[in-house]
């Protein structure tokens, strides 16, 4: 039978306790074997015990609870000896430490318990969740404890999304095609708003939670209340007009923020929240608009519209308006740096003034004049430094010039003059050996004396002396040239006859030869030569 | 100036601008010194506008019209 080797439990129950009572029904299976009607044979004895015996045909049969269960799953095994596959909504998922998965089945009109134990579990593929249409696959059977019927589901397959899951992957790629939930189009929220709009219910926590919120934050907002209602029949279309109507008359109220929120509850409690109309009537809004809708985890169409999406009523309070204790601090904060930066302001100004009073200028007003003085002194030291600088360089040329100067003075010229006539001595020496030596002699002796004398006589005495000494010196040195057949012809003051216009008619001239000299005198020569002697 | 009118977003705003332009240097003295009387009753604006707390709620409603009316206050945290 199958229905022999079908785990069976309770899903409240912890999983040690229906493992006990797994074995429990199982050693109970074992006992009965494969036949159903064997079950009846432990309690039939009490049965028989506690009635009497079946008198009346008609009478129905009278059965132990086990009994009947037992019967009622050999009915099922018959009904389905195989397993099926059966098509719906999960809800109600809970996936135990255990690894077990315990869900409902469902569809519009009915719904079963259903159980998928970990072997089976560890095969899904997919996160299995509520709303979620999947085809389960297993058997059917029966609790024994709570005489349930059960789907022990062995393979599971999604079957596209839940209808309202479909719904809002379908409306949500709908407005993002048309734009409504692109950043760009998004306002910012007012930083400090005079007055707040709610769109909520007047009951329940939400608008508690948000009303806490605003006064401990914010408590010099207005807060105006749009009653609206927020789940049901009808909730969709109140949410929406509350919005136009709030928006419309923003203005008039000082409404700088509208929140539009609603407190956590089932997908199916917060579908106004995802609807069309909801949707619409937010992006149409000029005042900007912060949601809170559900807890965290929910996202509802509305909130991918709205300008500022919260986690929650309370989360959409919080962003709706600062925090007065902040606020204060920053005013603190201000306050502080504007009255450094006056105090600093004066501070320096008046430093600048203290610095000015205390400048020698006011203290002393004749420095000004000393200072001046002092510029001056230091130009003059300047020029007479640069003066010096061109007196000295002006020296430094001169003084070659003065060297020739002192050689030009009276005494050098008599050194000179006896330097020369050392050179003229040494030559004379050279040239006349000992013939020209008492001359040399004669020069010597000079020279002693010119050495004695006043130097400025002893250079007129020197001019005079030399030019004798000179023609003497001369005289004496071409007489070697007369002996190899030369002759030195004069006039008659001795001067040497060097051309012929030197000398005109009558005139005496003396011929010297090496050994004496003609006297001859001119007379008319006979033809046209050079010298005539007669 | 129309202070009187200044919402507390349009206080703040002014006086964080005089803030800064006093602490940059580019207001003389003199003027900064006016600036800073004007900063002083910003500020004294400022806390007024925060001190003040809305206790109640306003109840919208419809009115006969299409327009909206406050019905009524509210005082949801003491309901509770």
């Amino acid at each position: 039978m199958g229905s022999a080797g079908l785990p069976l439990f309770d899903p409240l129950q912890p999983p040690s306790r229906r493992g006990r009572r797994r074995s429990a029904s199982n050693i109970k299976g074992k006992t009965k074997g494969g036949s159903s009607a064997r079950t009846d044979v432990k309690p039939k004895p009490v049965a028989q015990a506690a009635s009497p015996p079946p008198l009346k045909q008609e009478a129905p049969p009278t059965l132990t609870v086990s009994a009947l269960i037992a019967r009622v799953k050999c009915a099922l095994a018959d009904a389905f000896p195989r397993r099926v596959a059966v098509v719906g909504e999960i809800s109600n998922f809970k996936l135990h430490s255990s690894g077990h998965m315990y869900f409902r089945l469902k569809d519009a009109d009915a719904a079963i318990d259903a159980a998928m134990f970990r072997q089976f579990a560890s095969r899904v593929r997919f996160t299995p969740a509520d709303g979620l249409e999947v085809v389960a696959e297993g058997r059917v059977d029966v609790y024994d404890p709570r005489g349930q019927l059960q789907f022990y589901v062995e393979s599971m397959t999604p079957r596209g999304a839940g209808a309202l899951e479909l719904a809002f992957r379908q409306l949500r790629e709908k407005l993002q095609r048309e734009g409504l939930f692109d950043p760009a189009v998004k306002k910012p929220l007012a930083r400090f708003p005079r007055a707040v709009g709610v769109i909520t219910s007047p009951t329940g926590a939400a608008v508690r939670d948000i009303c806490r919120t605003l006064q401990r934050r914010w408590p010099a907002a207005r807060v105006y209340l749009m009653p609206v209602l927020v789940q049901g029949e009808g909730a969709a279309e109140s949410v929406a007009e509350g919005i136009a109507m709030l928006d419309t008359h923003a203005g008039r109220f000082g409404i700088d923020t509208i929140i539009v929120a609603r407190g956590g509850g089932s997908l199916e409690d917060l579908w106004a929240f995802n609807e069309e109309i909801v949707a619409r009537a937010i992006f149409a809004a000029v005042t900007p608009i912060v949601t809170g809708v559900g807890h965290e985890t929910d996202v509802t169409i509305a909130d991918l519209a709205a300008d500022v999406r919260a986690a929650t009523p309370t989360a959409a309070a919080e962003l709706a308006v600062p925090d007065a204790t902040e606020v204060l601090r920053h005013l603190a904060s201000l306050h502080a740096r504007l009255h450094r930066s006056v105090a600093e302001g004066l501070a320096s100004a008046a430093a600048d003034l203290r610095g000015m009073l205390r400048s020698a200028i006011f203290r002393d007003p004749a420095v000004g004049l000393r200072i001046r003085h002092q510029r001056l002194d230091e130009l003059s030291h300047r020029l007479r430094a640069d003066l010096g600088q061109i007196l000295s360089q002006a020296r430094r040329r001169l003084d070659p010039a003065g060297g020739k100067l002192a050689a030009l003075a009276p005494a050098r010229l008599a050194e000179v003059a006896r330097g020369r006539l050392d050179r003229l001595a040494a030559r004379l020496a050279w040239a006349l050996g000992a013939r020209s030596k008492r001359a040399g002699d004669v020069l010597a002796v000079w020279r002693g004396r010119l050495l004695a004398v006043h130097p400025a006589q002893r250079l007129a005495m020197v001019s005079q002396r030399l030019n004798a000494a000179g023609r003497q010196l001369e005289a004496m040195s071409y007489r070697g040239v007369l002996r190899r057949g030369f002759s030195v012809t004069r006039k008659a003051d001795g001067a040497i006859l060097r051309s012929r216009g030197d000398v005109t008619e009558d005139d005496w001239i003396t011929t010297e030869l090496a050994d004496g000299i003609i006297h001859s005198r001119l007379s008319s020569p006979p033809g046209g030569d050079k010298s005539d002697h007669k | 100036m129309e202070q009187e009118k200044l919402t507390f977003e349009e206080a703040l705003g002014r006086l964080e601008k005089i803030v800064s332009e006093i602490e940059t240097g580019k207001v003389p003295l003199e003027q900064s010194i006016e600036r800073y009387a004007e900063g002083v009753t910003l500020i004294k604006q400022c806390r007024s506008i925060l001190e003040t707390a809305e206790k109640k709620i306003q109840l919208l409603a419809k009115d006969q019209g299409m327009g909206l009316e406050v019905s009524g206050e509210l005082d949801p945290l003491r309901e509770e």
